[in-house]
């Protein structure tokens, strides 16, 4: 009894000096012929102790192992596929843009400004292209913290939900940014843009105008491009020029536009629209981590600019 | 985290009885059922996720209008599909009804890789916050990791 104690305790004492002057260990030190392991006299010991070395492995190994599936779950191609998207969540508002594009430093967001747009337009596809424009520009307003153009704006924007039939609540909404503006509220005029926006989509949903709600998405989306692709070309910026990534969000507004009634679809103006969204999707889609050159950045500006301007065209309109 | 709430005086939550006429008025087809198909549950969790994103309001982030509700099942996720901007700093903020117990946010990039965040937890609220390096498109992941079949609201801040 007490010898095969003795023997596992020479057992541990030979495998823990074997594991102290392993190259692995911290205390290895230069080995002479006597020291060697094969010179260890019974060879049974000798198995065991190996025994003992393919558990150090072995435990190793699970460890490696267990750090490696311990790593970051990745989701499937799949999964992503079948994430939850809809419009006010997965479209980022014109303002969120915009706090990017501040981040490198403030720009010139009076220089940004637009002449006043037509405020007759009949069609209403054109209508709601236009309105997501002008909230655009309101966000504008506000990041100059200019008090008469917000307060311009939201006259033009409420001339804009009326002639869509929108509810009385996005027409007090009028009002209410009159009122932020003239108290230089900005954080809340903010606020109060993205809700009549989303107070304007509500009131399409309830009139059976839901193709029309991702127009209000689109026309935002696209003006506020167009702002920050001249902002960015007026002062070279890596940072500013990385907020123009958004491959998936193009891909997104692109899908929803053809997910509207054919007659809509078809439609001159939103067929234009959608058909260049083709293109400019493509111009988005920067590598990631890789920032658009001063180039890139003019081709977007260009491409945005060339929509932007058969939205607003009067002539264009049916 | 030190976390400091603010009253949200938002006027999108609808009370108890709002929602009661409502629902009277969208029985009687006065008002779309987009209105008034929000139900008690929802509302209540809508609220749970204002107060937590009140609280980052407090350092400066500004709450998106739009959310997503729904209701998930324990240990089952909702995957939400976001389009964020570099130099942003985000904060995805979600509420529960009381049944849950404890919420999961995660998020992940457009590969599918979970990014690293910073975390809130406390019973039917949970939030994450990081500031995204490059542009794009992002998965934000709810789960409900103890608690019974719970109402979600996800929305989320920014500055």
């Amino acid at each position: 009894m007490s010898t095969s104690i003795d023997k596992e305790l020479h057992i541990e004492k030979w495998a823990t000096a074997s594991i102290q002057n392993s190259p692995f260990s911290v205390n290895s030190r230069p080995r002479s012929l006597a020291d060697s392991r094969w010179q260890c006299p019974p060879r049974r010991l000798t198995l065991l102790a190996m025994s003992r070395w393919i558990r150090y492995g072995a435990l190793v190994l699970i460890t490696v192992l267990t750090a490696t599936s311990a790593e970051a779950p990745r989701l499937s191609a799949d999964q992503l596929a079948k994430a939850i998207r809809n419009d006010s969540i997965s479209i980022p508002s014109p303002g969120e843009l915009f706090a990017a594009l501040e981040k490198p430093g403030k720009p010139n967001w009076t220089g940004q400004y637009r002449g006043p747009m037509p405020m007759t337009y009949r069609n209403r596809a054109q209508i709601a292209l236009n309105l997501g424009g002008l909230i655009a520009d309101g966000f504008i307003a506000v990041e100059a913290q200019d008090c008469q153009q917000v307060k311009n704006i939201g006259t033009d924007i409420i001339k804009l939900a009326k002639a869509l039939g929108v509810s009385q609540n996005v027409l007090s909404r009028g009002n209410s940014i009159n009122e932020f503006a003239e108290n230089n509220e900005w954080d809340a005029l903010h606020e109060e843009l993205e809700a009549t926006q989303n107070e304007v989509k509500s009131s399409m949903q309830s009139h059976s105008d839901q193709d029309l709600v991702i127009l209000v998405s689109v026309g935002g989306w696209i003006r506020g491009t167009q702002v920050v692709s001249a902002a960015v070309m007026q002062n070279y910026d890596e940072r500013a020029a990385k907020v123009l990534r958004q491959p998936a969000l193009v891909k997104y507004i692109h899908t929803k536009m053809g997910d509207m009634s054919s007659e809509l679809h078809n439609e001159p103006l939103v067929k234009d629209v959608s058909d260049q969204l083709n293109g400019i999707e493509k111009l988005v889609a920067f590598p990631p981590g890789k920032a658009p050159s001063a180039e890139d950045v003019r081709k977007v500006n260009e491409a945005v600019g060339k929509v932007m301007e058969e939205i607003q065209s009067k002539t264009e309109a049916k | 985290m030190k976390m400091r709430f603010r009253k949200i005086s938002r006027a999108p939550i609808i009370s108890g009885l709002s929602f009661f006429v409502l629902s009277i008025l969208a029985a009687s087809g006065f008002v779309g059922t987009s209105i008034a198909a929000e139900s008690d549950k929802e509302v209540e969790a809508r609220k749970a996720a204002l107060d937590l994103a009140g609280a980052f309001s407090n350092d400066g982030f500004k709450i998106r209008d739009g959310h997503w509700s729904g209701t998930i099942k324990p240990r089952e996720h909702a995957l939400i599909a976001v389009n964020l901007y570099s130099g942003n700093h985000y904060w995805f903020s979600v509420g529960a009804t009381g049944r849950a117990k404890k919420l999961d946010v995660t998020v992940y990039d457009e590969t599918g890789q979970q990014v690293t965040t910073e975390s809130y937890n406390a019973g039917e609220k949970a939030a994450a916050g990081f500031s995204p390096t490059n542009s794009g498109q992002y998965f934000v992941s709810v789960g409900l990791v103890e608690g019974e079949e719970s109402s979600v609201c996800f929305l989320y801040s920014y500055k």
